[in-house]
């Protein structure tokens, strides 16, 4: 405890980012650090698990000191500590369980294991004091595109995903299609703004009627195929404007069924988390036709919508209230659903 | 000095406490289980020497080389122990250990020569030689990988005892070794990796002064990743989507 505040260690491993924050009474940030690998797996064009395991090994501990002395906490005022355990690469997310296991054994303090997708919705929390459940959440990231009923804290009803790639990914991928390097969806997003997102027809994948499933990895495949016809025929390719009708493409779909869940579910917000949530075309979008039905969009600032230590310390937070704990022998689990 | 020695490098885990000399081992239950019986082992350790968390002077773990990601398991929760603890840490090496493990064992059944092989699949190896001289391995082959015919060769006219898992996987290679002028292999539990032999070099080393700071404990993988390797030689592009996760 600090100030009468119930101080939570939270951390992150399960990509890239080896992250850990200090988050006090669940929603207040009193510190957020980052160390980021982007830079390594620039060159080799995708996260390697095996660089990205050895990295977090040689990071975590100074990115743990760093939390606690920019908080200006001790180890004495932490009450709990939250890890991310699972979903995501194993060889990473087990450098973030045996130091939070370690952690908390050295130190005699509780220990939760958090669910990283309940962390990107847990992140809205500290953006937004009031927000309580329940709420439509959606989630769209490197790895996952959900939409999800989220009824209590941590509990969270998946009303559709992906059958396929995910919304980053096909940003991922069309962006090393076209030319525009790793990672893909920044680059993407910047390069539509000065495109024609009416330039080529990308098809609009909906699925069966009434579904909240999505399929991406067709996209990739039609960007293939137009930029092939397009040489053959000796014209010249416009990235910007293969960007933006890639991109309009994912952000309709996305758009649309969130919008059809909130109104199913009589739900008055939809919540945003995750990276591609950062994507400027989707805000809009989605605020626009949310203002229609008087829904309320909201979403975390971009710095806690990729992975971070402060979602997982939050979403820790109410797990521990919620009578959760974890034992010694918490385990990482790469392909842990909603 | 009271050390808590980790070994996670093979397939069976273990943790240890030796103190003034004794030593106190727990081993995991099954085959590749550290993750999550890492903490629980480590109880067991302390509390069969008698001894609390706060009265450890070192931690050490056996830094590899290994199974990769065994190796970091050992190493994060060794690191993360001594940095809330406020320890010095011991670094030991796998194959070191094991060739200790074995040195009596070896001396009873005639070999004046110890060598350590771990499997790195496809006739590959991390291995290193030892002799024996006033019951003191001296080095004789250095640690680092080897193509198990080559390791093999070097070791020409002497007495070996082998340890480690490389047997399991290189075992008739071994046999059919025929300048070799006579082999024993370990059998049983003595074949692997144990926190015992970790903590009695742990304690050696610290006696000396061989610590360092927690930030300085590191992997000895002995191996780059393969993806840095395609990207020294050149050979990254062809392979590239198999090794990252989004290709
Ligand atoms: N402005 C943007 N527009 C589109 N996509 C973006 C934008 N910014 C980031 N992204 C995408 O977001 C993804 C990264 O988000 P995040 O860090 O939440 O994913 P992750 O943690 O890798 O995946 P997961 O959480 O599902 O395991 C990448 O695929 C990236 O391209
Ligand atoms: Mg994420």
């Amino acid at each position: 405890m600090k100030n009468g505040k119930f101080i939570t260690l939270g951390i992150e491993t399960s990509c890239d980012e080896s992250a850990a924050s200090i988050v006090a009474d669940g929603r207040e940030l009193l510190s957020n650090v980052i160390s980021s690998q982007i830079d390594i797996h620039t060159q080799f064009g995708g996260v390697v698990p095996e660089i990205a395991s050895r990295k977090h090994l040689e990071n975590i501990n100074m990115v743990i000191d760093k939390a606690i002395k920019d908080a200006n906490c001790t180890v004495d005022d932490i009450d709990l500590i939250g890890v991310t355990y699972g979903p995501g690469l194993v060889g990473a997310l087990l450098i973030g369980v045996a130091a939070a296991k370690a952690m908390a054994y050295a130190c005699d303090i509780p220990l939760v294991g958090v669910n990283h997708m309940h962390g990107h919705v847990a992140a809205n929390y500290l953006e937004h004091p009031e927000l309580e459940p329940p709420f439509m959440g959606l989630v769209v990231s490197g790895g996952h595109t959900n939409i999800i009923f989220v009824e209590e804290y941590n509990t969270c009803r998946k009303l559709g995903g992906t059958r396929d790639d995910a919304a980053g990914e096909a940003f991922d991928k069309v962006a090393r299609v076209i030319g525009l390097g790793y990672p893909g969806g920044p680059k993407v997003d910047k390069a539509a703004r000065e495109g024609d997102k009416a330039a080529i027809d990308f098809k609009r994948v909906y699925l069966e009627k009434g579904s909240y499933d999505f399929s991406f990895s067709g996209l990739k495949t039609q960007a293939l195929n137009y930029l092939n016809t397009e040489k053959q025929a000796g014209r010249e390719i416009n990235v910007n404007d293969v960007a933006a009708s890639f991109q309009e493409a994912v952000v309709e779909v996305i758009v649309d069924k969130a919008i059809a869940a909130a109104l199913e579910y009589d739900q008055k917000r939809i919540v945003m988390a995750g990276g591609v949530a950062s994507n400027s075309r989707l805000r809009e979008l989605i605020c626009e036709r949310a203002a229609e039905h008087n829904i309320e969009v909201l979403r975390p600032s971009p710095i806690l919508c990729t992975d971070n230590g402060a979602m997982i310390a939050s979403a820790a937070y109410y797990a521990y209230k919620n009578g959760e704990r974890s034992g010694f022998d918490l385990d990482a689990v790469p392909g842990l659903e909603f | 000095m009271k050390i808590l020695a980790l070994e996670t490098t093979g397939k069976y885990g273990s943790a240890a406490v030796i103190d003034d000399g004794r030593v106190y081992c727990a081993e995991s239950s099954g085959e590749m289980n550290h993750l999550k019986e890492i903490i629980k082992i480590t109880g067991e350790a302390l509390e069969a020497a008698g001894i609390t968390k706060k009265e450890l002077t070192h931690i050490a773990a056996s830094v590899g080389p290994g199974s990769f990601t065994g190796i970091r398991i050992g190493v994060t929760v060794a690191r993360t122990m001594a940095q809330m603890l406020d320890l010095p840490c011991v670094a030991v090496s796998s194959l070191e250990s094991m060739a200790e493990n074995v040195k009596t064992a070896a001396m009873e059944s005639g070999c004046e020569t110890v060598a350590a092989v771990i499997n790195a699949r496809r006739h590959q190896t991390y291995a290193g030689a030892w002799s024996i001289k006033d019951g003191k391995l001296i080095n004789l082959l250095d640690d680092r990988q080897y193509m198990i015919e080559e390791f093999l060769e070097q070791l020409a006219g002497n007495r070996v005892y082998f340890v480690g898992d490389g047997i399991d996987a290189y075992e008739e290679i071994i046999q059919a070794e025929t300048g070799l002028e006579a082999y024993v292999m370990a059998e049983g539990k003595l074949r692997y990796q144990t926190a015992e032999a970790v903590a009695k070099l742990a304690a050696e080393a610290a006696s000396e002064g061989n610590v360092v700071g927690y930030e300085e404990l590191m992997p000895d993988y002995m191996r780059l990743s393969e993806a840095e390797q395609r990207l020294k030689e050149g050979t990254l592009s062809d392979k590239i989507k198999k090794l990252n996760r989004r290709g």
